[in-house]
């Protein structure tokens, strides 16, 4: 049974500003599912509208099979953990987790049975009686989402509950989280605006720009078929190499003099990429094009060459490649690149949908 | 909003209309009341709207007698509550300036002793040692005069505290930079320190004008005459003539009159007072 | 702050006209005062003899003192509590509002500039027992004003005169505090399933303590001494003794009754109850300083 439907939910604000035009999306019981986009492209704003904080101007919100639309935050059987953790700075950690189930009129050993089984499981036993401000950031983080837990809600929502941990602490929390999530079992709805902590922990992706869903499916979906541009772009880092391109009857013309071939019956301007992962080194003659190397990052494992296609026109087209392992290619000599048919993105300029 | 509650936003408004009508009512009374004659309130009760006297009231003591004994017109005593309010704004600015700079930019013995003298006062409300500070006052001969009436107010250990607070936060590459660049301590005060200063001094004018407009025993005790009245001490002598012959309706003008510049720098200069207040009790 | 000017001379200079204010209109009177209260003086000021503490002695054996300072503790506690609960009531309201905040604002912060006197004026005209619009009404509906004749009544209308000219500053004071409370806080109150009445006690409140602190200590210091302008220019601390406090007594029996060395007895108490208010207020700044 599906457990939060969305169905054409939209959000115009007082002042006319449309946030959110109109989004439907279904989750089903004990899914991941990650809201991710750039800043400002109405994710928080989505989260925030399901959890009751912000008013549904359109459409209707189920959860469970009820509209809850109209009700209040601690009506819907929702928790959340914020961004900065919110946690009550006057209560010590066992009265920031035990507050909702008090305020439900629980009775005292009950929460205290709850609050402890939680604590165990988080690791917090010993900080019970600690103020938030004797916590260190990667504690705060498990309170907060304890306090989601103790009330074994129907729905769990984050607001990028990792953006205030540093690079090494934020890894070892997104795999905390979704081995909790796995075990717990709750349906999730979080959001972020990290690619890598949205692949990482994603049942299935949405992923938001200016309020519109571009594309909603499983982290692998979007990074095989992107079905746009934006999502293309947004999905795996470093982004893919997109270019403005025409398709012809001769292929894909990236300029005037450079055309790959590729036999398809569209005809018309395209957006054309390939992922830097899936460019090769090749023999001159074997060769799709060459790349005038700008820059080069060593980073070990991998390298990134920076550089810009050579195809005689005046102003050429950056590009970046990603080889495994260690290579030092001379600044400002020509790289022989393949890029094979197979791994090619190809969008309609006008629609901005895939082919 | 959390909840759609709009009734909820609809008391917030309602409460606080009300809260605003209770605050404003003495003085829509006092401006109703100094519209009618003064026999309107020998009959039993205040007119609860305006009259037609109100003209009339306002011209005499605006500009020829504030009357219930007092010949002076209101004008004039505004004038001399002016001169008292920017004489005890400026001084207490000036001196603290200088005095916040020399502890924070200098070093010299008994330093800190002379913080602590300094910060002292502002322990003493004048009320408190009102009877010592008036003999002394008197012993000086400055009694019915404007330096009576602003120099021993200007000690201020606020503005003082204030100003060394702001200093504090001025970084010391600052102080460096300028002695390399070849600024003497004046060239620096003057170029640099007043600049930065500026806000700050200018929100602490604000509450300083207030202070200085509103005082009230100190000018009473020291002035017994007329030409040197401030407005506001000028209400308790013209309540001090007999009950029954007490013109309600010039008081009252008198009383809105002696109001209105102090409420006006506030409602002008809102952000400035607001930051005033803010910084005074930090 | 370590950079500093190598001058010797200058600091001096500088210091010079706030030393010299300071030593001539506040060290000097103290100095008095301290003096004066060890000595009866007659009324004429011609011949004074040293009498050690007997000043201090009678005023503490004084019972008009102890009903003095009652008096002022009644007075000052009734004017903060209730200018604090007023101000803060409006603030909770005025910080639920979105539209017209900064206007609320204008309109109820404008009597901070009224001088204390004034107030005292405005207020006591409103309950003039022969005419006032509020004192009729009240004996209409069968309370029998006449603040000149009935202590109590006295004591009401200086506290509410009192209470009027702070709640400005509590407003603004209390508003700052409740917007700084982090609105997540709220939000997750909520989804944790506390009613607006309930997040305001159990959460907003808390969070509030520093504020109502601070402003519990500056009422009081404001009721303390600020307020002898409203005494002064509505009851004289009469009828009998209900609203003379100990300001207004230092005042009284200084000018009025000519007992210098009472008063000046009176003030050095009162300058050592200034002290101790001053030490709190600093423990207090200094408690802020560390939260933070």
């Amino acid at each position: 049974m599906s457990d939060v439907v969305l169905k054409n939910i939209g959000k115009t604000y007082l002042n006319g500003f449309c946030a959110i035009p109109s989004m439907d999306l279904t989750i089903e019981e004990g899914e991941f599912i990650v809201l991710v986009g750039p800043s400002g492209c109405g994710k928080s704003t989505l989260l925030r509208m399901v959890a009751g904080l912000e008013s549904i101007t359109q459409g209707d919100l189920l959860i469970k099979g009820n509209k809850v639309n109209e009700k209040e935050p601690a009506d819907r059987d929702i928790a959340m953990v914020f961004q900065n953790y919110a946690l009550y700075p006057h209560m010590s950690v066992y009265g920031n987790m035990s507050y909702g189930l008090k305020n439900r009129g629980t009775s005292k050993a009950v929460i205290a049975e709850k609050v402890n089984a939680v604590a165990t499981m988080l690791g917090l036993e010993e900080l019970l009686e600690r103020k938030p401000r004797e916590l260190s950031g990667g504690q705060r983080q498990r309170v907060a989402m304890g306090r989601a837990m103790v009330r074994d809600p129907k729905v769990f929502l984050f607001d990028e509950p990792l953006s205030n941990l540093d690079a090494k602490l934020r890894v070892q929390m997104r795999m905390e989280i979704r081995q909790l999530q796995r075990k717990l079992g709750t349906t999730t709805l979080y959001v972020t605006h990290d690619q890598v902590e949205a692949m990482t922990l994603a049942d299935r992706l949405v992923v938001l720009n200016k309020g519109v869903a571009e594309q909603i499916g499983t982290p692998m979906d979007l990074y095989n078929k992107p079905a746009t541009p934006f999502v293309a772009a947004f999905i795996g880092s470093p982004s893919m190499n997109l270019f403005d391109a025409n398709l012809t009857e001769k292929g894909v013309s990236l300029s005037e003099s450079l055309y790959l071939p590729l036999p398809h019956a569209h005809r018309g301007s395209i957006v054309w990429g390939i992922r830097p992962e899936h460019l090769a080194i090749v023999d001159e003659q074997d060769a799709d094009f060459a790349l005038e190397i700008l820059a080069v990052e060593s980073l070990g494992a991998e390298t990134l060459v920076h550089g810009v296609l050579k195809d005689g026109s005046v102003q050429g087209k950056a590009m970046v490649v990603r080889l495994a392992g260690p290579h030092n290619p001379e600044l400002n000599s020509l790289l022989w690149l393949s890029a094979p048919a197979t791994h090619w993105h190809i969008f309609d300029a006008i629609t901005q949908q895939r082919l | 909003m959390i909840e759609n509650r709009p009734w909820l936003t609809f008391i917030s408004h309602a409460t606080l209309m009300l809260g605003i009508a209770l605050v404003a009512l003495p003085v829509w009374m006092a401006l109703v009341a100094s519209t009618h004659p003064a026999s309107a309130f020998g009959v039993g009760h205040i007119p609860l709207w305006f009259g037609s006297a109100g003209m009339e009231t306002w011209q005499t003591v605006l500009f020829e007698q504030a009357g219930n004994g007092i010949d002076t017109p209101v004008w004039v005593m505004m004038l001399n509550s002016l001169v008292m309010a920017l004489g005890i704004t400026f001084g207490k600015i000036a001196i603290s300036l200088l005095s916040a700079y020399a502890i924070v930019f200098f070093r010299f013995p008994f330093r800190n002793l002379c913080f602590w003298i300094i910060f002292m006062t502002l322990m003493l409300p004048v009320e408190v040692r009102i009877v010592p500070t008036y003999q002394v006052v008197a012993n000086l001969d400055l009694l019915n005069s404007y330096t009576g009436l602003t120099l021993p107010l200007i000690a201020s250990a606020t503005a003082t505290f204030l100003f060394r607070q702001c200093f504090l936060s001025i970084p010391g590459e600052l102080v460096e930079a300028a002695r390399i660049d070849g600024a003497g301590p004046w060239r620096f005060f003057f170029d640099i320190l007043l600049p930065m200063s500026r806000t700050n001094i200018a929100a602490l004018f604000v509450i300083l004008f207030i202070y200085g407009w509103n005082q009230y025993l100190w000018p009473l005790l020291i002035t017994t005459d007329d030409a040197y009245y401030t407005l506001v001490m000028s209400i308790k002598r013209m309540l001090s003539v007999n009950d029954g012959d007490i013109a309600w309706n010039q008081i009252m003008a008198t009383t809105l009159l002696a109001m209105l510049p102090p409420v006006a720098v506030v409602i002008g200069m809102q952000k400035l007072f607001v930051k005033g207040l803010v910084d005074a009790e930090k | 702050m370590t950079v500093t000017f190598p001058q010797k001379g200058l600091p001096w200079l500088l210091l010079l006209p706030q030393l010299l204010v300071t030593a001539i209109f506040f060290l000097w009177p103290a100095e008095q005062a301290l003096e004066q209260a060890f000595y009866q003086e007659d009324a004429f000021g011609l011949s004074r003899e040293f009498v050690g503490l007997e000043n201090f002695v009678y005023l503490f054996t004084d019972p008009l003192y102890y009903q003095s300072m009652l008096t002022t503790l009644v007075f000052s506690f009734s004017v903060a509590i209730m200018g604090m609960s007023v101000a803060l009531f409006l603030a909770v309201m005025a910080d639920r509002v979105i539209r017209g905040k900064l206007t609320y604002q204008t309109l109820l912060i404008w009597p901070y500039a009224v001088a204390p006197a004034l107030a005292g004026v405005l207020w006591w005209i409103l309950f003039d027992p022969s005419m006032g619009p509020i004192a009729l009404w009240l004996g209409s509906a069968g309370v029998d004003w006449n603040h000149y004749l009935d202590g109590n009544q006295a004591m009401i209308l200086v506290v509410i005169a009192s209470t009027w000219k702070q709640i400005s500053y509590n407003f603004l004071f209390f508003l700052a505090g409740l917007q700084a409370v982090p609105r997540s806080l709220i939000e997750a109150a909520s989804i944790d399933g506390a009613s607006p009445v309930k997040r305001f006690w159990t959460i907003v409140f808390p969070l509030l303590s520093p504020t109502t602190f601070f402003l519990l200590v500056v009422n009081l210091v404001y009721a303390f001494f600020e307020t002898f302008g409203v005494i002064d220019a509505t009851t004289k601390g009469g009828p009998g003794q209900s609203t003379n406090t100990l300001v207004y007594k230092v005042f009284e029996d200084g000018f009025i009754g000519l007992d210098l060395g009472g008063s000046a007895a009176q003030s050095v108490v009162l300058m050592a109850i200034v002290g101790v208010l001053t030490v709190i207020q600093f423990r207090f700044i200094e408690r802020k300083v560390q939260y933070s």
